[in-house]
This record gives C-alpha cells, sequence and structure tokens, in this order.
C-alpha cells in the first residue's frame, strides 16, 4: 500500500516534470499541445474508489493549473476525465472482467485494450479542457481540429512515456 | 436515515463531480483576477525567479540575434535623428515650449516568461510598479507591438500578449490610412486579422499595417506587421492576414510605453461619453 503510494507519487512528479518543462513548452503550432499528465489518471489501479479517482483529477489539474497560470482550466478538464473513466472501463472491459490487484497499463492487457482506453479518455479531457479555453463558439471547428490534432500527438506521447517509464 | 444513505451511495459520486466541477468553472471565471489570487501569486512569483534564472543561462545562446536586432534599432533612431536634425538646420521656426512635451516614456524591461501555445497568452516581465509601470501600457519590442499590461506588481508585470484571442487593436494602412480592428484567431503566431478594412480602398500584399493612436495606450505609428493575404469576406468589408513583424517565440528586449497624457485623454473622452448619455 505504501509502497503504491510511494510510485504514484514518482509517477506524479515525473509527468508533472514532463508536462511542464517539455510539453509546454512545444511552440510548434496552436494545434499541436499534448497534454500527457493524464496517464496519471489512466494508470491508477482498478480497484480504486471513483470518488479518490475524482479528487486525485482535481489535486492533478490543480497542479497543473498552477504550474502554467491559467486556473480552473485543467482542472475542470481533468475532473471530467476522472469521472468518465469508470464508464470507459465498463465500456471496453475485456469478456472476463478486470482481475483484482492489475493495473491498468499496456502490459497486463495488451495494446488493442491499452490503445481505445487512452484515445477515449485523451479525447474527452482534450475536448473539455480546449473548448473551456477558447470558451465561445466562433472557432468550433478550428477547436474541434486543434481537439483531433493535439489528442494525437498526447496518446503518442503517451505511449512513449508508459514504454520508457512504466517498465512495471 | 438508510434511503438517504443509499441515495448518496447511489449518486455521491456524481455530487462530487458536480462539486468538484464547480469549484474548476468558478476558478475559471474569475481568471481576469487570476494573479490576484494569492497562491498563484506566490507560485508565478517564484517561477519567475527560476524562469529568469534559466533565461540568463539561455540568452548567452542568442546574443548574436539580440545584438543584431538591437543595432538594427540603433540604425533606426540614428537615421530618424538625422532627419529631424536636418529639417530643423534647414528652416528656422518659432519654437514654443509646449509643441515639444514629451508625451510617451519608454522603459525597457526583459521578457521572463512568454508562452505562445495557448488561445491567451501572457508575457511577464521584470519591471514593476517601482519602473512606473501600470496596468494599461502598452508594450512594444523592437520590431512592432507587442502587447499590452494587464497587471503590475512590485518587481515584475503581466502582459496580455497580442496573441491572445481578448487582445483588441486598431490598426491602419500606413499608406492611406484607412483603419481597422486587429485581432489574434489563435492559430498561427505569426498572423493576426485586420477587418473593418472597406472594399473600395486598394490594399496590397506587402503594404505596412502600423498602429493608429487612437488608443490612448500605443503610441501612433508603431509596426504592425504587412499584409499577407486579404479576401473580400461576408460584407463590405476586406479580412486582411497580417504578418507580424514581431517574432514572439523570441521575444526577449521589449519597451513599456507610458503615455503621461493618458489621464487626460481618457477623462476627456469619459466625459464626453457621460455627457451623451445623459
Amino acid at each position: 500500500m505504501l509502497n503504491d503510494i510511494l510510485r504514484y507519487t514518482g509517477l506524479f512528479i515525473v509527468l508533472l516534470a514532463i508536462q511542464v518543462l517539455l510539453m509546454n513548452n512545444i511552440q510548434f503550432s496552436g494545434y499541436v499541445n499534448p497534454y500527457v499528465y493524464i496517464l496519471f489518471i489512466l494508470l491508477l489501479p482498478f480497484e480504486i474508489p471513483s470518488w479518490m479517482v475524482l479528487l486525485l483529477s482535481f489535486a492533478t489539474g490543480l497542479v497543473i493549473d498552477v504550474s502554467s497560470g491559467t486556473l480552473g482550466l485543467h482542472t475542470a478538464a481533468t475532473v471530467f476525465a476522472g469521472f468518465s473513466r469508470p464508464w470507459v472501463l465498463k465500456l471496453i472491459a475485456p469478456h472476463d472482467g478486470y482481475e483484482t490487484g492489475d493495473l491498468p497499463g499496456m502490459k497486463t492487457y495488451g495494446f488493442r485494450w491499452f490503445i481505445p482506453y487512452i484515445i477515449i479518455i485523451t479525447l474527452l479531457h482534450h475536448f473539455a479542457l480546449f473548448y473551456l479555453e477558447v470558451f465561445r463558439f466562433d472557432y468550433f471547428f478550428r477547436t474541434l481540429l486543434r481537439v483531433i490534432s493535439s489528442s494525437g500527438f498526447t496518446v503518442l506521447f503517451i505511449i512513449i512515456i508508459q514504454a520508457l517509464i512504466v517498465r512495471r | 436515515m438508510r434511503s438517504l444513505l443509499n441515495f448518496l451511495k447511489k449518486y455521491g459520486n456524481v455530487l462530487l463531480f458536480l462539486l468538484l466541477e464547480a469549484i474548476a468553472i468558478y476558478l475559471l471565471t474569475v481568471k481576469p483576477d487570476y494573479h490576484k489570487i494569492k497562491i498563484t501569486r506566490i507560485v508565478n512569483a517564484s517561477a519567475s525567479v527560476l524562469q529568469e534564472r534559466l533565461n540568463l543561462a539561455s540568452d548567452y545562446f542568442v546574443l548574436n540575434e539580440i545584438n543584431q536586432q538591437l543595432r538594427k534599432e540603433n540604425r533606426e533612431l540614428k537615421n530618424r535623428l538625422e532627419r529631424v536634425y536636418n529639417t530643423e538646420s534647414l528652416q528656422t521656426f518659432e519654437a514654443t515650449d509646449s509643441v515639444y512635451r514629451q508625451k510617451y516614456v519608454y522603459v525597457q524591461a526583459r521578457v521572463v516568461n512568454n508562452s505562445v501555445n495557448k488561445q491567451k497568452n501572457y508575457i511577464t516581465l521584470d519591471k514593476g510598479k517601482l519602473e512606473g509601470i501600470s496596468e494599461d501600457m502598452a508594450v512594444i519590442g523592437p520590431d512592432g507591438i507587442v502587447g499590452l499590461v494587464v497587471e503590475a506588481g512590485k518587481n515584475y508585470s503581466v502582459a496580455m500578449s497580442a496573441l491572445n484571442l481578448d487582445f483588441r487593436l486598431s490598426a491602419r494602412l500606413s499608406k492611406n490610412n484607412y483603419f481597422g480592428s486587429l485581432n489574434w484567431e489563435g492559430v498561427d503566431v505569426n498572423t493576426m486579422v485586420l477587418n473593418e478594412i472597406p472594399q473600395h480602398v486598394s490594399v496590397e500584399q506587402g503594404d505596412t499595417i502600423e498602429t493608429t493612436g487612437y488608443s490612448a495606450y500605443f503610441p501612433e505609428g508603431v509596426m504592425v506587421g504587412t499584409v499577407k493575404a486579404f479576401n473580400e469576406g461576408g460584407g463590405d468589408f476586406y479580412d486582411i492576414d497580417v504578418e507580424l513583424a514581431t517574432g514572439f517565440k523570441k521575444l526577449n528586449n521589449v519597451y513599456v510605453v507610458i503615455n503621461l497624457e493618458k489621464n487626460d485623454q481618457t477623462d476627456v473622452e469619459q466625459k464626453i461619453n457621460t455627457e451623451q448619455r445623459r
């Protein structure tokens, strides 16, 4: 238990550093803004209660917001992603359900389970995030394009990070 | 009691979700004052100090570029000075002091934090109230417009970048003085859009766009950029894509413009407004 808490704290710090120091500095185009910190929410254990996921999402979003000067924005989007997580997990559950004690990683249930899982949650998160950021309907289709292209890059980076760091 | 517990068990998560979402949205909507919230201010201050250290190091790699920019600016200023001296020596004229009152004071500042990848970008400068900077002052760079100060601390200030969906500026075609409203559409960091130029005006690619000086913030004739493309949108007006002169990705030295007559102008304008309303 204590071990898990330490592990997740470590993961959190690593993801925060990657997000703030690397990802936030990608100034390539307005269409590419990956937000990989949601990997933290994605990788939480299956049996963790939903209210805990919500609180952790809130905390994660708040920390990202404070360090990038966008108070409330990431918090709202991450809480939304955390709220949708149980439903997404149910939606794409394997035939014989999840084993207790398993972690929702690429290794446990394979690539073909993991990819839809991150794509759906990333899209939901980015959708909330980008529309809240723009906060107007003038740029509806442009924002949609930004959601899709940034999600693509987020998924790509998440797979790389997952393969590099989260070996356990 | 049991039914209450059952209800909580069933819908507790939804309630918690709504509560947390409400807090987040609340924080989001008070955003114009986000720098007034203590915790962000503390974090921002320490982040600025850290960022400044990092900048000092990374500045060395672009010293050449910065030097070149400053040399170019110097050359232009010297040429302008030369023109002024020459015209003065050519003609005699009566000079009264009131003609030569100074309208603007420029405060040199360095960019310590900057982003271009958000929809609402802000720039942190290393000068604040101690240098006379306050809200609503224009920020310009060696090449052109940069932004507008929205919050001034003691030693630091935060400016809204021109690359911000909320940024509006009145700008004109320098060749014929037709003016319109300039804003950013959130896509390309090198392009802003100038609206409200009537279609009977001749516009060509490469035409210079500059500020009008109608606002009490920006001086007249500051470079904005050049016309990159234009099309006849709906209505009788052009949509003009303006290639920005300022490279926002490499902002370093900027000037905050203190308008000594700003209060004068805004006071008079306000007076007229209240009188009209009556």
